[in-house]
């Protein structure tokens, strides 16, 4: 299905800017997050790219967190480490300044706790606030497979706040 | 309704739950859906430029290549091989007229070498003809067709006084 020119991904012209407002500084966060060294001109990039587009996109709000991801990775590849950065982690649906606000040191430390590939789908899942259709499209992994990392995560961070496997609940 | 509210992407409840338990393990609480960025100016500026950059992108921008270029792009080697193929069709009857006209120059051989061997069969059968005439010829007359038998004797290697003697005296 292409778009005319007057469309947007995501509508109307107000609700195109009702989507930017609300995603752009995510956008940027997430990319940071990456260690990318100019994230507000990825996350710029990101809309670009899905506005030129000739084929509308069937969730753009994936197809953003998707290519940002990529394009911060890209950006940082000859590094090593390629894992979602927990340094400054701010939450971006708490406040109107997206890294502004940051998370509490105690849950930085159990979301460091877990593994690299559970806390990335974690984190889309929770913080970002993204559903699993989607999170499947921007790690380009089957929906299950996003499942089963977000359940095993969930097993981890009980196992972290009940390290005796339970018996504290019989004492 | 912000953008990345669940309800509006139709998200099962069961995730909604996953999510808001995962919240509460991590301590993070619910969602506070008031908090959700505004529009601005500033903002809503941004998004026409970067709206207006796509545009500019999309128009400027270099298209694939459609099949009409990419068979503008393959008449060169299209023309080489139709080259290629006349060059070859002439080749192939030039090689069958040379082949027509090598096979009617050997019939024509074999037909020469035909004649000129039953010329010889006329000629030889002409020819013993004439030398049995000759001999009934010679029959007729009284003379041997054969005077004498010839037989080839060898030589001794040392002629002997005795032999010779011999050989003198018997005529006598």
């Amino acid at each position: 299905m292409s778009q005319s020119p007057m469309e947007t991904p995501f509508g109307t012209q107000e609700a195109f800017h009702a989507a930017f407002a609300e995603l752009y500084p995510r956008l940027v966060s997430y990319s940071r997050r990456y260690g990318a060294t100019f994230p507000e001109d990825i996350a710029q990039e990101a809309f670009v790219i899905l506005m030129q587009r000739e084929v509308q996109v069937e969730h753009p709000t994936a197809f953003l967190y998707g290519t940002v991801r990529t394009l911060s990775l890209t950006e940082r590849r000859p590094m090593k480490n390629q894992n979602l950065s927990l340094e400054a982690v701010a939450e971006p649906g708490l406040a109107g300044g997206a890294d502004d606000q940051v998370l509490n040191q105690e849950v930085r430390e159990r979301m460091r706790l877990l593994s690299p590939t559970f806390r990335e789908a974690l984190w889309l899942f929770v913080v970002e606030g993204l559903s699993i259709r989607e999170i499947a499209d921007i790690l380009g992994i089957p929906e299950a497979t996003v499942k089963t990392r977000i359940h095993r995560a969930k097993a981890q961070l009980k196992d972290q706040l009940n390290p005796s496997g339970g018996l504290h609940a019989l004492v | 309704m912000p953008w990345s509210d669940p309800a509006r992407r139709f998200e099962p409840a069961e995730d909604v739950q996953l999510r808001a338990e995962l919240r509460d393990l991590l301590g993070l609480g619910p969602v506070m859906t008031s908090s959700v960025s505004e529009p601005t100016a500033e903002l809503n500026a941004l998004a026409d430029d970067l709206r207006r950059e796509a545009q500019h992108r999309s128009r400027t921008e270099r298209k694939r290549p459609t099949w009409g270029l990419m068979a503008a792009a393959a008449l060169p080697l299209l023309a080489t091989l139709a080259g290629l193929g006349t060059w070859g069709f002439q080749q192939k009857n030039r090689a069958d007229d040379l082949a027509a006209q090598a096979h009617r120059q050997e019939q024509e051989l074999t037909r020469l070498a035909a004649t000129h061997a039953s010329e010889v069969a006329r000629e030889r059968q002409a020819k013993e003809q004439v030398q049995q005439q000759l001999q009934l010829a010679s029959r007729k007359g009284n003379r041997k067709a054969e005077p004498y038998l010839v037989i080839p004797v060898e030589k001794p290697l040392r002629v002997m006084g005795d032999d010779y003697q011999r050989v003198k005296q018997k005529p006598q």
